[in-house]
């Protein structure tokens, strides 16, 4: 075999590899994709010819499952939980990037240690506390949860966006006559935009995604999307349509989430600072 | 317009000492420029001056106040920073505008300024388009329009032209003295290049380990250099510092060459300085001193030859059109009148009147 047919041949098996991956990966949701426009009977077959119907999207909104509101709920948890986190968290990331503070390494470390204990091993002191505080199936009890999950993440993600702004930039506005506060919001703020909105996207979306916690903490008014999926077994089995339908809903604004973070990236990195 | 103080300021970091106890009176609309290899402290000093370092010891003033305690925004200079320091996000406008916007300057004003400052550095083309999509030189012209735009007490820049390459240096070194002196501000300017600071200097503060060496003007460090130290770091060549000891009113090298006559008392362990420009090349024997040649080389304007001089060599230089070659013997003769002779172990210049 010449060294142009080994090429070639790798190239084959490299794509062959390729093309299993993106199979395996895909096929689930185009499963998922196709059962949600499927009759309850039809699911069952794997054929790919039927008579699609939007029959599941209406009733997962309609009682008893009332996805709507959980729609809501999952919202309001994600948005507020992300227009709370990213604000606090670049304060702490530029105090972090820019200052040298007794115990900064510790602090940071720590930070990021919070992210290792295992939800299971802290979620029935979450429990009693919550109880005791009346926080058990509110919104703002997840959000108070979901900003512990996220916060040590965008902080992190957070500097090191912050870290990549060069400091003459941030020298050359003090000297131009501007207060830490106008460095902060002139010139590190619209510098580090793409990585902000990056940071609010990655942590909208393990706000929107979080299961466990909202597992044990809701059980009526506050009960998210994720949550929701579980009441889609019945006792004549699982109903594989609705639970596809509302799994498209879960799904749908994490692929344009995603669509937009993969822009902001790629605007991100060629952003970059001008020597 | 302001002169600028420094009193027995020292900076400090735990313990490595980037400014020992130094102070620096730097007149008003004077062109000073801090010279030194890297890591000597000329920047720090001036970025103590700007208030982006405190000092750990002594006293920054502009004109009448002392600004130890004041931000740098309130001290009133403007800075050119060696990566410029532009803002990404901004047109060239914008940069050039920020230091007006962040005081409220009204817009009309801050247009017309601008517009000027644009001019000034010729940028007037380039107003709309992101520093992204500007060269390196149009970059360094943004920088200092922004630092123009308004009229401040004192202009200080760092190392400005050292990111440029050389050709675009020489023009821009050309541009940035005739910009000063048309704007007669109070500049304090940072260097390692000892050629900027000849040509942009009124005055030069030599800097070694913290500690100025020599100020004065660029004459004076060029002819009249303090120590071995400024005699070594200006001009180009470097100076030719020889070995050797003084032996009845001669200068005698390590190898006892009798070279030139210096007429101080004898004393061991001297160096003699001597720039390439005061050392005659001739025929053999019609010199002082027969030297074989170690290399040669044209440099187009001028002539280097390079000279074995028993254990040391020597440099100098010859005109335009001599033509040597390496191994070849020629003699040299030392220009008596430019000589300097230092203590070998401290460094400090002897000098011909006094007897110690």
């Amino acid at each position: 075999m010449t060294g142009k047919q080994k090429k070639k041949l790798m190239n084959a098996i490299q794509v062959t590899l390729i093309l299993i991956a993106i199979f395996i990966m895909l096929v689930p949701i185009l499963w998922i994709f196709l059962a949600a426009f499927k009759n309850h009977i039809d699911v069952f077959q794997l054929k790919l010819l039927f008579t699609p119907t939007l029959e599941n999207f209406k009733s997962v909104f309609a009682p008893p499952y009332y996805l709507g509101r959980k729609l809501v709920n999952s919202t309001i948890v994600a948005l507020v939980t992300v227009l709370i986190a990213i604000p606090a968290a670049t304060t702490a990331a530029y105090a972090f990037s820019r200052f040298r503070m007794v115990g900064e390494t510790a602090m940071l470390v720590t930070v990021l240690a919070t992210q290792f204990v295992p939800a299971v091993v802290i979620i029935l002191p979450f429990f009693v506390m919550f109880r005791d505080l009346g926080l058990l199936d509110t919104r703002l009890g997840l959000i108070i949860v979901n900003l512990a999950i996220v916060m040590p993440f965008a902080i992190w993600m957070i500097k090191g966006f912050i870290d990549g702004i060069p400091i003459d930039t941030e020298e050359a506005a003090m000297v131009d006559g501007s207060s830490r506060v106008q460095v902060i919001r002139n010139i590190v703020l619209p510098m580090a935009a793409p990585g902000l909105l990056t940071a609010g996207i990655f942590c909208f979306i393990i706000s929107w995604n979080e299961f466990l916690f909202a597992l044990i903490l809701t059980n009526r008014d506050s009960v998210t999307l994720p949550i929701g999926l579980a009441l889609f077994k019945a006792e004549e089995g699982d109903l594989w349509n609705l639970l596809s339908a509302a799994g498209i809903i879960i799904m749908v604004p994490m692929f344009i989430l995603a669509l937009i973070i993969r822009n902001y990236f790629v605007q991100g990195m060629t952003m970059g600072a001008v020597r | 317009m302001a002169e600028v103080r420094l009193k027995n300021i020292t900076k400090r970091w735990d313990n490595f000492v980037a400014v020992d106890n130094q102070s620096l009176d730097i007149r008003d609309r004077e062109f000073l420029v801090l010279l030194g290899p890297s890591g000597c402290g000329k920047t720090t000093t001036m970025r103590m001056i700007a208030g982006l370092e405190e000092p750990t010891d002594g006293e920054v003033w502009i004109g009448d106040n002392m600004v130890n305690d004041d931000l740098p925004k309130d001290r009133d200079v403007a800075m050119v920073f060696q990566n410029y320091g532009l803002y990404p996000h901004m047109s060239v406008f914008d940069n050039i505008a920020y230091p007006l916007k962040v005081r409220g300057t009204p817009k009309a004003e801050t247009d017309a300024r601008v517009k000027r400052a644009a001019e000034q550095v010729e940028l007037t083309a380039f107003l709309d388009r992101k520093p992204r999509a500007l060269s390196g030189g149009q970059r360094q012209r943004v920088a200092l329009a922004r630092a123009i735009v308004r009229t401040p007490k004192v202009f200080l820049m760092d190392e400005p032209l050292s990111n440029l390459d050389a050709k675009l240096r020489v023009s821009m070194r050309a541009e940035l003295k005739h910009l000063s002196r048309e704007l007669k501000i109070t500049t304090i300017y940072v260097t390692h290049d000892q050629i900027e600071a000849m040509s942009l200097a009124d005055r030069v503060a030599v800097m070694r380990d913290g500690v100025i060496q020599q100020l004065g003007t660029p004459d004076d460090i060029y002819n009249d250099p303090a120590n071995m130290f400024v005699a070594g770091f200006i001009g180009s060549p470097a100076m030719n510092l020889i070995e050797g000891s003084i032996k009845d009113g001669q200068f005698v090298t390590a190898d006892s060459t009798p070279l030139v006559a210096v007429g101080s008392r004898d004393r061991a362990n001297v160096v003699l300085g001597i720039r390439a420009d005061d050392i005659e090349i001739g025929d053999p024997g019609k010199g002082d001193l027969d030297v074989e040649i170690y290399s040669f080389e044209n440099m187009g304007e001028n002539t280097l030859l390079t000279a074995q001089l028993g254990q040391q060599r020597v440099i100098a230089r010859g005109e335009r059109h001599l033509r040597k070659e390496q191994g070849e013997v020629v003699s040299i003769w030392v220009n008596a009148a430019h000589t300097y002779l230092f203590d070998n172990e401290t460094g400090i210049r002897i000098r011909g009147d006094d007897d110690a």
